[in-house]
């Protein structure tokens, strides 16, 4: 059988949620039946407080499922013996690390947590598995270095050479680019995509980053309503999945350009002519301050674009008069002092 | 630091463990030779038999206590700060010390023929022993129950310092109530004292305080991924419950040992792990364990010296030496970080 046809994680109408002191437990999510298979990264969406924390912790067996089977390669989780679960499963948490005096290399070590005997002497085997993973995750020159000496994105990178460590098949990641720059963000996001798909291991992910998710998930898990909707990120975006996840919030999702803009409510409108270029983000420009505008010909209300001796410029028509402008700026601020006057 | 040299620094450290040791042996209103001294550590005789009757039934013992309770008191600082992940826990800032006083308290003064003078039966150390355990596990659980709802490290500080003062003001109560020769024994038993201990209470002592080193040496791989929190522990397979209980245990045995024999001494459990962590340059707790054994026992042993330095019959509490030894090393971790995050 194909590697990539096999089932790595899957969920048989699960209820998550969390028990309250004594009353009934808090559902926040039911009958979730998905399926990952080995190879696949997935990205898990969803707003804050919806249960996507929770979903991860279930899967990683840091609480129980309120009902239903998870099977990790076709193994009941509840059922796998401790240490044989820890060798099968990895885990990177939010939660900050934060310990003085610890160096990349012996943090990554404590990823062979499963395998050592209980003084935690190291095998051949076990520092193999440390330096592959370094290795892996793209910090061998960090070595020796300190945590307390890394970045945010190094440390990120620590903590998922951790996992690598830890040799699982599966990984479950919470938040993994919650606190990094974009550049960061996309570099761990490859990272995460490789050892997908080169090393076949199944990686599920949660993020509000939408643009990452979208551009490097195999398939996107979309949380709202208790409920979750699967699929590849243009799947959902031609049936729409995505509409759902923001229904009660000031967003709208753009089709065109696969991303959300707050819902606007327009009080004026204008036509605008002239470059192509120069009209898209004009028209940006105007709309956030609340002005509607049409591609056109000139109207009572009309801004012309354009260039001149190489020079970007504006003119606009309003009152029956023309006025001048070199930039968006100052076109913006002088329709501004006009919708004040009005 | 490379291992060969953190190997090295170990080393260094035992040299100066022996040679503090015999100097605090050297000390005293009684001035002997060095050379009769080492002569009746080997050989157990001595032409001079007072001064045989001075370094074995006085400063030998006293020594041995020192160094037992230098040990005791800094690994179960150690084993605190890490499962609190505090870098300011420690048995005394949080209340267990007091707790363990509380035990005796309790038993010395509600219980007076068991410690009626010159009473030294194996029954009334056994008793005194197990009440410090108790107070002392009793604290320790209030303690981390807290610290399952209330994340914030000063919180639990402040709490820890409340329990101190509660289970004192409990024991005021006590002694209003009890009679004066009883309060005498208490008083002097609160004021920390290393001399006090008995042939048989130091036997006791020295098994009970070697159980707790034991279950913590055992605790080292543990520990180690507890640094990560429990999320990342549980998720590598720790079982938490199991490496909990065995460190309470081991912490009980350890602070409520010392606790009872020696009163509550300060500082030394909050300020050796960071002594240690420093000059290792380590998070390791299979090299932290031993190292901090070793320097548990050289700070006690020179707070013991110290403590004898004004001469001749009169020397300071060691619980006063200790605390000015301590409390600079507390003021520099808060200091270090104004954002405690980490140990």
């Amino acid at each position: 059988m194909d590697i990539h046809e096999k089932i790595g994680l899957e969920l048989q109408q699960v209820d998550i949620g969390y028990a309250t002191g004594g009353s009934m437990p808090v559902t926040l999510a039911n009958q979730l039946s998905l399926a990952v298979r080995t190879g696949e990264i997935i990205g898990l969406i969803g707003r804050n407080g919806c249960g996507k924390s929770t979903l991860l912790r279930t899967l990683v067996r840091l609480q129980s499922p309120l009902k239903g089977k998870i099977l990790v390669n076709g193994h009941d989780i509840s059922s796998i013996p401790r240490l044989e679960f820890a060798r099968a499963v990895g885990f990177v948490s939010t939660e900050n690390v934060n310990i003085q005096h610890i160096t990349v290399t012996e943090l990554v070590s404590l990823g062979r947590f499963p395998y050592t005997n209980w003084i935690g002497s190291f095998s051949a085997d076990d520092s193999a598995a440390v330096s592959k993973a370094i290795e892996l995750a793209g910090i061998p020159h960090l070595r020796k270095k300190y945590l307390h000496e890394l970045s945010d994105g190094e440390r990120q990178k620590t903590m998922i050479a951790r996992v690598l460590a830890q040799d699982t098949q599966v990984v479950v990641l919470d938040e993994p680019t919650a606190f990094l720059d974009l550049p960061n963000r996309y570099e761990l996001l490859r990272l995460l995509n490789e050892l997908a798909h080169e090393n076949g291991k199944t990686i599920l992910y949660s993020t509000h980053d939408l643009n990452i998710a979208l551009d490097e998930s195999d398939k996107l898990w979309l949380m709202a309503s208790g409920k979750i909707t699967e699929g590849a990120p243009e799947d959902l975006i031609i049936t729409k999945g995505f509409h759902k996840l923001f229904e009660n919030s000031d967003l709208d999702f753009d089709m065109d350009t696969a991303g959300f803009r707050l819902k606007r409510k327009f009080s004026e409108a204008f036509t605008v002519s002239g470059d192509a270029g120069l009209n898209i983000w004009t028209s940006r420009a105007l709309e956030r301050i609340g002005m509607r505008t049409v591609t056109g010909d000139k109207s009572r209300r009309h801004v012309t674009t354009g260039y001149q001796k190489g020079m970007p410029c504006w003119s606009l028509l309003m009152n029956d008069k023309t006025e001048e402008y070199n930039s968006i700026y100052d076109l913006v601020s002088s329709l501004k002092k006009h919708k004040k006057l009005t | 630091m490379n291992m060969p040299l953190k190997i090295t620094l170990l080393l260094v450290l035992l040299w100066l463990f022996f040679v503090l040791f015999i100097l605090d042996i050297l000390i005293g209103p009684v001035t002997i030779p060095i050379k009769d001294i080492l002569e009746i550590i080997t050989t157990g005789e001595s032409m001079n038999p007072a001064w045989k009757t001075i370094i074995v039934g006085f400063r030998l013992p006293k020594a041995i206590t020192a160094v037992l309770a230098g040990m005791a008191l800094s690994v179960s600082g150690l084993q605190m700060q890490t499962i609190f992940r505090n870098p300011l826990a420690g048995p005394y800032v949080l209340g267990i010390s007091s707790g363990a006083s509380l035990g005796v308290a309790l038993v010395i003064l509600g219980f007076p023929p068991l410690f009626a003078q010159g009473n030294i039966n194996p029954l009334s150390i056994w008793v005194q022993i197990m009440a410090a355990w108790i107070g002392a596990a009793a604290v320790l659980l209030l303690i981390m129950a807290i610290s399952f709802r209330v994340r914030d490290i000063m919180t639990i500080l402040i709490l820890g310092v409340l329990f101190g003062s509660a289970t004192s003001a409990i024991v005021s109560i006590l002694q209003y109530f009890s009679h004066q020769e009883q309060l005498k024994a208490f008083v002097v038993w609160s004021m920390g004292n290393l001399g006090n201990v008995t042939r048989g209470q130091l036997t006791v002592m020295s098994f009970t305080i070697l159980a707790g080193l034991i279950m913590a040496v055992f605790s080292g791989k543990m520990l180690n991924v507890m640094l990560l929190g429990e999320s990342y522990a549980k998720s590598m397979g720790l079982n938490i419950m199991l490496s909990r209980i065995i460190v309470f245990i081991s912490t009980s045995i350890l602070a409520g040992t010392v606790t009872a024999f020696c009163g509550p001494i300060g500082f030394i459990g909050i300020a050796v792990p960071h002594i240690t962590r420093i000059l290792f340059k380590s998070a390791d707790h299979r090299l932290l364990i031993p190292a901090v054994i070793m320097t548990g026992g050289i700070l006690l042993l020179l707070s013991d010296i110290l403590s004898q330095l004004p001469g001749g019959e009169r020397t300071l509490p060691v619980n006063s030496v200790t605390a000015l030894i301590g409390i600079p090393v507390v003021i520099w971790v808060i200091f270090r970080n104004q954002k405690i995050t980490s140990i």
